[in-house]
């Protein structure tokens, strides 16, 4: 352990997280968003006239609705520049279903696989073409047990092909419309890539699914679609992203995320973002669970420049539960906009936000949650938390949440701490000899101790190191 | 969204008030640009979330509310020894350059389009003057309002090492037809040293719309304290503020509301702290009953030069009715990190395991219910230093729960 840690501290952490964009001359479009970029787009993936249609509906939405500003203390997005976002469009296109994607990446990039230690085959599999081959073979493995099943798990392009009634009554209609936001209308209109996911009644997915295996042979949309359907009795944990930075040759990434959770069925979604700090990530994510569903949102936010993230859970069945768990750190130049969104709209629902942030380096973390509970939705309760460690004076931390309680058989619980790393814990630990930068990862560690025990091992031993890299450049 | 000026809304009207208050020539020119500024204000904010606004203030028809020349009211001003409790005209023949310094300096008077409204027409209103090292218990003010619309303005100065309590009283008299809009605006100064406390209970009749902003400045070692007690009016908008500008001052708001039929009650409680070892505790609990409606919005903000802040804010919500909603919104804004903060927010309705035991002790549910929600408001009462407000609040919470 001691020698793998000096070994991180060999490397700089700030400068393997930033990467230049790759010049890319080949592609030139007109400026602007228009109804030919979208319908070339459609026609490249050879898509149905239908969902033609709803992405043109989507262009309008998204031509006609305002910047999410204007909210107190909502992040800068004056650099988003809307008409820059077309040229990357149609590049992100070509790339898209080409194996080879990963090895374009900077070299810094597998170079973190390393630093994190991301365990060898998984590290192989992301990073090398022999290594690609490896993970096909786990991929066709799970698809072959799964397809028993009747569980079907692909691309979204190849489900809207393949899956057509399925997408075409789910996709962007009841759950995230694009007429939610703006960027939901973009997402709409260009969305490219993403997972399927559907899991048919009274069928368990024991293994967690992993876009991750899938998305590195398919090359990551910056506007990537998952849309998981989970049926009555049916449960499914669903892992996207992991914690490896994510190279963007882009500076926005919107993506949608869909679940329909059905009657008693369970579904976690966990994922842990690091974009790479140029990028402005502002998606949309809902789950609709009918009811005895259980939904479960497990997000970690550490990279980006900014971040507006804001899970949703739709509590629409009698017995529904939702579980948010979120944790978000900012540094130097981040703001990370993050929290929870939940609708009890029928009685005996649940939920719990539970929500950790850290800011330090100049960085700023806010929660900015919504509990709605409906007028009617008897015996609900909703319990949230929020505590938020500071580590500096450059840094700020903001806590927004909003209740709407239209029922008055409920039980509504809302706590929020703001607190300096506590010197007497860090003297503490130094008494018993470990050095000042062991004592405060230590005291960090604990503090998202509770989230990463909700995260399969090796994803809590990857965000933990996560955790270690982005603090060791500071506290040095 | 600019809100349009009343049309019969003139300069005219605001001199000739300026005039009815044989006022100097800085207070008019500050009514007139208020005025003249009402066409580019924005209504005071509201908090929004997707689809929803908590508080509709453009339903509001000012035009047919507002009456500038028509001020009636009684007023009652009960001073203690040391202190100037004057009307605005005898405080500007004796303490004119003591006004003109504070007079919109701690509340904007082109805050929002209702705050500028206020300014340019308050007729009505008390100014309080604690000199230096004077230490007065029990100012109180009574005001009645018997017009359709009053505009009343209240200044307070505690000049260092003083000390004063304030009891303000805001019911309505004769009858009136059909709706009514109380403006009230509070400036609070506490010099070194200065301890204000403000206490007022609100019982204006349910046609009444209320709009009032609070804001006072502590300055070292000062500390303002705020009660605030909403039972009456229709629609109260209300905001309750302090800013912590000296090291070491402290202020205390705390908050106590009971709504039914169709009341809805908007009430913001904020605190900046703005320089070292400063202290804010933000307490309020709420009742809801028939349709009655709360917003709440508690703002605890944390400067970059605020080392050493504690600051806590906590509000409760017991809803008797379903029919009734509780909206509640406690912020933190934290920009110095050697800080310890924490807010919390419940809502939640009588406890059936209090029942139950009430019950099975022989005392009947309506009883039993009364005693708890009593109950429910002690955490609250026990805050309140003014024992007069207390015992007040204390009586209108008990009448309510028997009406």
């Amino acid at each position: 352990m001691s020698s793998d840690q000096d070994h991180l501290k060999e490397t700089d952490t700030e400068a393997r997280f930033e990467f230049k964009k790759e010049e890319n001359s080949a592609f030139e479009t007109e400026k602007g968003l228009t109804e030919e970029t979208v319908r070339v787009i459609s026609e490249d993936k050879d898509e149905p006239e239908w969902m033609l249609q709803r992405r043109l509906r989507a262009l309008e939405q998204f031509q006609q609705m305002p910047m999410p500003e204007g909210w107190p203390g909502a992040p800068d997005l004056s650099e988003v520049d809307i008409e820059d976002i077309v040229p990357y469009i149609r590049p992100d296109i070509e790339t898209r279903g080409g194996a080879e994607s990963w090895e374009d990446l900077p070299e810094e990039i597998q170079d973190t696989f390393d630093k994190l230690g991301i365990p060898e085959a998984e590290k192989n599999a992301l990073s090398g073409v022999g290594a690609q081959y490896e993970s096909e073979i786990v991929y066709q493995n799970m698809q072959e047990r799964w397809e028993e099943k009747g569980v079907i798990f692909c691309d979204m392009d190849k489900a809207v092909q393949e899956h057509e009634d399925l997408v075409k009554e789910h996709f962007m209609t009841k759950c995230v419309p694009p007429s939610d936001n703006k960027f939901a209308a973009l997402h709409g209109a260009v969305w490219s890539g993403g997972s399927f996911v559907y899991i048919p009644e009274d069928t368990t997915v024991e293994m967690p699914v992993q876009a991750y295996f899938r998305m590195n042979s398919e090359g990551m949309g910056q506007f990537e679609h998952t849309l998981i359907i989970a049926e009555e009795n049916s449960e499914v944990h669903y892992i996207e992203g992991c914690s490896a930075p994510k190279y963007s040759a882009f500076n926005l990434h919107s993506g949608g995320v869909e679940v329909f959770v059905g009657e008693n069925a369970h579904v976690q979604y966990s994922t842990v973002q690091n974009w790479s700090k140029n990028t402005y990530n502002l998606n949309t994510k809902r789950a609709i669970c009918e009811a005895e569903g259980t939904m479960e949102w497990v997000s970690g936010s550490m990279g980006s420049k900014a971040t507006m993230l804001y899970p949703s859970t739709v509590l629409k069945g009698p017995g529904a539960t939702d579980n948010h768990i979120t944790i978000a750190m900012a540094g130097e130049g981040q703001d990370i906009d993050t929290g929870a969104k939940v609708y009890h709209n029928a009685p005996d629902t649940k939920s719990t936000i539970e929500s950790k942030s850290i800011a330090k380096d100049g960085g700023r973390t806010n929660y900015r949650g919504l509990v709605h509970i409906a007028d009617g939705a008897e015996n609900s309760s909703t319990s949230v938390e929020c505590d938020a460690l500071m580590f500096d004076n450059d840094s700020t931390s903001d806590t927004m949440p909003y209740m709407e309680i239209q029922e008055s058989k409920v039980d509504v619980a809302h706590e929020a701490t703001v607190g300096k790393i506590g010197d007497e814990d860090v003297f503490y630990l130094q008494s018993r000899g470990l050095d000042d930068d062991d004592a405060k990862q230590m005291i960090v560690a604990g503090f998202i101790e509770p989230i990463t025990e909700e995260l399969p091992i090796e994803y809590a031993v990857e965000l933990n190191r996560l955790i270690e890299l982005e603090m060791e450049g500071s506290l040095g | 969204m600019s809100t349009q000026v009343h049309a019969t809304l003139s300069e005219d009207q605001v001199e000739q008030i300026s005039e009815d208050l044989d006022e100097p020539e800085w207070l008019l020119e500050t009514r007139k640009e208020a005025l003249a500024a009402l066409s580019d204000l924005e209504m005071p904010d509201v908090i929004q979330t997707p689809g929803r606004k908590w508080t509709n203030l453009d339903a509001l028809d000012y035009e047919t509310l507002v009456d500038p020349l028509d001020y009636a009211q009684d007023k009652d001003r009960i001073d203690a020894e040391g202190v100037d409790v004057l009307s605005w005209s005898d405080a500007l023949a004796e303490h004119g350059d003591l006004i003109e310094e504070h007079f919109g300096s701690v509340v904007d008077p082109q805050r929002d389009y209702l705050t500028a409204l206020s300014t340019a027409l308050f007729s009505a209103g008390t100014v309080v003057y604690v000199p230096e090292g004077v230490d007065a218990e029990d100012v109180k003010i009574r005001t009645t309002m018997n017009s359709q619309s009053l505009f009343n303005y209240t200044l307070v100065v505690a000049e260092e090492s003083a000390s004063v309590t304030i009891l303000e009283r805001q019911t309505t008299g004769d009858d009136v037809e059909g709706s009514r809009y109380y403006s009230g605006v509070v400036e609070a100064v506490a010099g070194e040293n200065a301890y204000v406390q403000y206490g007022t209970l609100q019982n204006l009749s349910e046609e009444s719309y209320n709009y009032q902003v609070k804001r006072g400045h502590a300055d070292t070692y000062g500390t303002i304290d705020w009660i605030e007690g909403n039972i009456g009016s229709r629609l109260t908008k209300s905001n309750v503020e302090t800013r912590l500008l000296g090291d070491s001052s402290e202020s205390q708001i705390v908050g106590a509301f009971f709504g039914h039929d169709d009341q809805h009650f908007d009430i913001a409680a904020r605190v900046w702290h703005e320089a070292e070892h400063t202290v804010a505790d933000l307490v309020t609990r709420g009742v809801l009953d028939d349709e009655a409606r709360s917003v709440y919005e508690g703002v605890q903000d944390v400067g970059k030069e605020a080392w050493d802040t504690s600051s806590y804010q906590r509000e409760n919500t017991l809803m008797l009715s379903d029919e009734s909603e509780a909206d509640a919104s406690p912020k933190l804004i934290i920009n110095n990190h050697d800080t310890e903060a924490s807010h919390s927010a419940t809502v939640g309705q009588v406890d059936a395991e209090d029942m139950f035991y009430m019950t099975s002790r022989g005392v009947n549910p309506e009883r039993a219910k009364n005693m708890l929600v009593e109950g429910f408001f002690v955490p609250v009462l026990e805050e309140v230093a003014v024992d007069e407000l207390r015992d007040d609040l204390e009586t209108l919470i008990y009448e309510r729960l028997r009406e």
